[in-house]
């Protein structure tokens, strides 16, 4: 038999060869104050024009600055512009930038800078990401000098300078991208940000080391090292086990692991997203407001924020949570009164035992057992809701902007700027791509208004009056405002969490 | 000439499996959802103009047999082209690919040096009562999920006896847990293998030939048994590759090991074709290329089969 050496042979010189790969393929790092950070997923892709993911944010938000600045506590601050006035009738905005401030390879920040960002976003270039779309209202930065820029609006845009905030904003560097081209930019970018990106492994993680030439301060850590852990399970075994000092992303169902282990903190933060079940105000029973109203007083929603969420989410009485601007404090969720609501149905005409659906995506493991308990609380007044679950791209961009959705479904929704515009328009104004039923003038008109003003006051009001007009016709069942969770290690000392998943390492330390 | 005529049917038949495999990929993955939407889905601001930009410069606008025939010049000049999402798919298979083989290969290792001996004692041993603990443990470790053993691993032994990472790519120990999870899987089966062939071979006449010259046991067992069975263990072990690779997917996502696997589950939720399309057929090639290797080296050692 002579074939057996000869495969051993060719099993070992390939073996050997794997083995050489394996090791190139992973440098080791050795650095004294490294802050290792999991998190679910990887961006993909560095540039922060063509993302919209969360997990962008959190390692994007150490590389890059914009103009404006929005921390931990969502207060819009000068970044690197350090001033803005509106001029020529709110159609011109012009912003001062700061000056000494550097790109990690060593090109200035300045007007040129600026312009270059924003022509490319709104060029070619951004019209292959998902970012265009938000800051479509510029018409052109023109640059006045150096330091001096002005944005000439298409459009008003009332949200514009939480938007020059946001990830399709980030400045990006005009020398160094003609230099290594765009699909390197990807891999290995360039900003302005207290950490520098060493190196980016898709699939694996991306090495952060701390930017000396930083404007404002300078890191705690010599090193950032952000690993993309998808599997929630392991995730947790190694934020357990102290393999990472901050996972993100924590899992509800880990909730109760992280409490009871000494050495790892939980930290939460109400974040942007929301969560409701939506009626089908076009036909079925939904189609009647009485049936509606009556199914917003047939379920507990605090009863489900603590037995059900741990106490890691608060009930919402709109679409919005607390910090978002546009939500009304005074304004009160129906209360919960299952024998009003059997009166209520009793009136529409609805018979007890009466079928009903509830249409929802089959990725969220914490709605799921929610439906179950929705479906409980609706059982108790007549009605039999069925729960149908479908693949969530399916259920998105099939059964809801299809309007092929039960008599209620499932919506979950985080707009990142914080403002009830980005959730309210998208669900109450008519044509709406994920708004199948509603179409009211009322709420078309309001929402359309307060898009054409700078005045926060009057906006404000109008977004209110948005919220109330959606719950008089209860639209909707707002449930509630889940909290952004963080499991953090207690070696780590500084870090604050970031209600928008934008989460920052450059006051972290280790001990 | 028969030989020649053998490999070149056997060799058409596999080129012909992948193009159908390719073609099925490519053509299933499509009617799955539309990246365009996917890529937005989490904005409030896209309009329908928007919608057929993205399509437009992601390519999606060509007609269907357009985008295939782009995608098999991609393949066959290894280039690969980009992803919708990520940049080079070349750079992200690179990674991948290596991280998935070693995986194998390990794993393939960690079962043969636990199979080989266990089956052969088992053999060694038929009916008694090392035979029936081997029988019950190999049926114990076929009712195992693989990745449910792989959580109970990184339970003992990351956080209740911390001595090995849960999870990584960075350092040789990370690369143990994983591998024996899967290696552990494909023991439960390989032990019976190896037993089987044994002991089929332990009956034949040669092995009593052997015996009746007074030959060690060693010797008989190990020179003559084994060298003769190791045909058949070979083959089987090379067509286990497929259900390998299958279990890979599971075993990789716990692990969070950047094998092929994690990549094509990240490509489906994408709705990223050209990724998906390369990922899935490089899978099917792997497999279709090491089931026509057994083949050929098959009927090259027995000729009776290049008949059939």
């Amino acid at each position: 038999m002579r074939i057996r050496p000869n495969i051993m042979a060719k099993g070992a010189l390939r073996f050997a060869l794997l083995a050489t790969c394996f090791a190139l393929a992973t440098p080791v790092f050795a650095q004294d104050t490294t802050l290792n950070v999991a998190q679910r997923q990887d961006p993909q892709n560095l540039d922060p024009i063509d993302t919209f993911r969360l997990s962008w944010g959190s390692i994007g938000s150490n590389i890059f600055e914009g103009l404006v600045f929005r921390g931990e506590d969502l207060v819009l601050q000068p970044g690197l512009a350090t001033g803005w006035e509106f001029l020529d009738n709110e159609t011109r905005i012009r912003f001062t930038l700061r000056q000494g401030v550097k790109f990690h390879d060593g090109e200035p920040f300045n007007a040129e800078a600026v312009k270059y960002t924003f022509d490319r976003l709104l060029g070619a270039e951004g019209e292959k990401g998902p970012q265009r779309s938000n800051y479509t209202s510029i018409r052109e930065v023109v640059v006045v000098d150096e330091f001096t820029v002005d944005f000439l609006m298409e459009s008003p845009d009332p949200v514009l300078i939480t938007k020059l905030a946001g990830y399709g904003a980030m400045i990006v560097p005009p020398k160094y991208i003609k230099e290594v081209g765009e699909e390197a930019f990807d891999m290995k970018p360039v900003g302005t940000g207290p950490f520098s990106v060493v190196e980016y492994t898709p699939t694996v993680g991306v090495k952060l080391a701390k930017f000396d030439g930083y404007w404002n301060g300078e890191a705690q850590l010599d090193a950032v090292n952000i690993r993309f852990i998808s599997e929630d399970a392991t995730r947790m075994a190694e934020l357990l086990s102290g393999g990472v000092d901050i996972a993100l992303n924590i899992p509800t169902p880990s909730v109760e692991t992280i409490k009871n282990d000494e050495d790892v903190d939980l930290v939460a933060v109400d974040g942007p997203t929301v969560v409701l079940t939506r009626f089908n105000t076009a036909s079925g029973i939904t189609a009647d407001p009485r049936v509606r109203r009556a199914i917003s007083m047939a379920v507990d929603r605090k009863t489900i924020v603590e037995a059900m969420l741990g106490g890691l989410a608060s009930p919402i009485s709109s679409a919005q949570g607390a910090k978002s601007f546009g939500n009304d404090p005074k304004l009160e969720a129906y209360p919960f009164d299952p024998e009003a609501a059997k009166a209520l149905l009793a009136e529409a005409g609805v018979k007890p035992g009466t079928e009903i659906t509830l249409d929802m995506p089959n990725n969220d493991e914490t709605f799921r057992e929610v439906s179950q308990v929705i479906s409980a609380y609706l059982g108790q007044v007549g009605l039999n809701v069925s729960i149908r679950t479908h693949e969530s791209s399916i259920y998105f961009n099939d059964i809801i902007e299809g309007g092929k959705t039960g008599d209620m479904f499932y919506y979950g929704w985080g707009g990142w700027t914080f403002d009830y515009d980005n959730t309210a328009y998208l669900l109450y104004h008519s044509g709406e791509r994920y708004n199948p039923y509603v179409k009211d003038a009322k709420l078309d008109e309001l929402l359309d208004a307060q898009r054409l003003t700078y005045d926060r006051d009057v906006r404000e009001k109008a977004l209110q009056e948005v919220a109330r007009y959606a719950q008089e016709q209860a639209l909707d069942l707002p449930l509630y405002n889940t909290s952004t969770i963080y499991g953090v290690n207690t070696r780590v000392k500084g870090f604050t969490p970031a209600p928008d998943d934008r989460a920052r390492y450059m006051s972290v330390t280790v001990d | 000439m028969p030989v020649f005529r053998f490999i070149l049917q056997r060799v058409l038949q596999a080129v012909l499996v992948t193009l159908a495999v390719t073609l099925f990929v490519a053509f299933a993955v499509r009617l799955t959802g539309d990246p365009a939407v996917m890529m937005t889905a989490e904005s409030s601001s896209v309009t329908a103009e928007d919608l057929v930009r993205i399509r437009e410069a992601l390519g999606l606008n060509q007609p269907f047999y357009a985008q295939y025939l782009d995608f098999l010049k991609d393949l066959v000049t290894f280039d690969l082209g980009n992803s919708f999402f990520r940049g080079s798919i070349a750079n992200l298979i690179g990674i991948a690919l290596p991280s998935t083989l070693l995986l194998a290969a390990a794993s393939m290792g960690i079962s043969i040096l636990i199979s080989i001996p266990l089956g052969i004692h088992a053999a060694l041993h038929k009916g008694g009562i090392s035979d029936q603990i081997i029988r019950v443990l190999s049926l114990v470790g076929l009712s195992f999920p693989n990745f449910w053993l792989g959580i109970m691993f990184v339970l003992l032994l990351s956080i209740t006896f911390p001595i090995l990472p849960a999870s990584g790519f960075d350092t040789w120990p990370a690369l143990i847990l994983p591998a024996t999870t899967i290696g552990i899987i494909l023991t439960a089966t390989n032990v019976r293998l190896v037993r089987t062939q044994m002991l089929e071979t332990l009956s034949a006449q040669y092995v009593m030939v052997a015996r009746a010259k007074g030959l060690s046991e060693w010797s008989v067992v190990y020179k003559h048994a084994l060298r003769n069975a190791a045909i058949g263990i070979v083959t089987f072990l090379g067509l286990q590759f497929g259900n390998l690779i299958g279990g890979l997917v599971v075993v990789e996502l716990v692990f969070n090991w950047p094998g092929m696997g994690t990549l094509s589950i990240e490509a489906i939720a994408q709705r990223d074709y050209p990724l998906l399309q390369a990922t899935v057929s490089i899978l099917a090639i792997m497999i279709v290329a090491v089931n026509l290797a057994v083949d050929l080296v098959y009927g090259l050692i027995d000729p009776r089969i290049r008949v059939a």
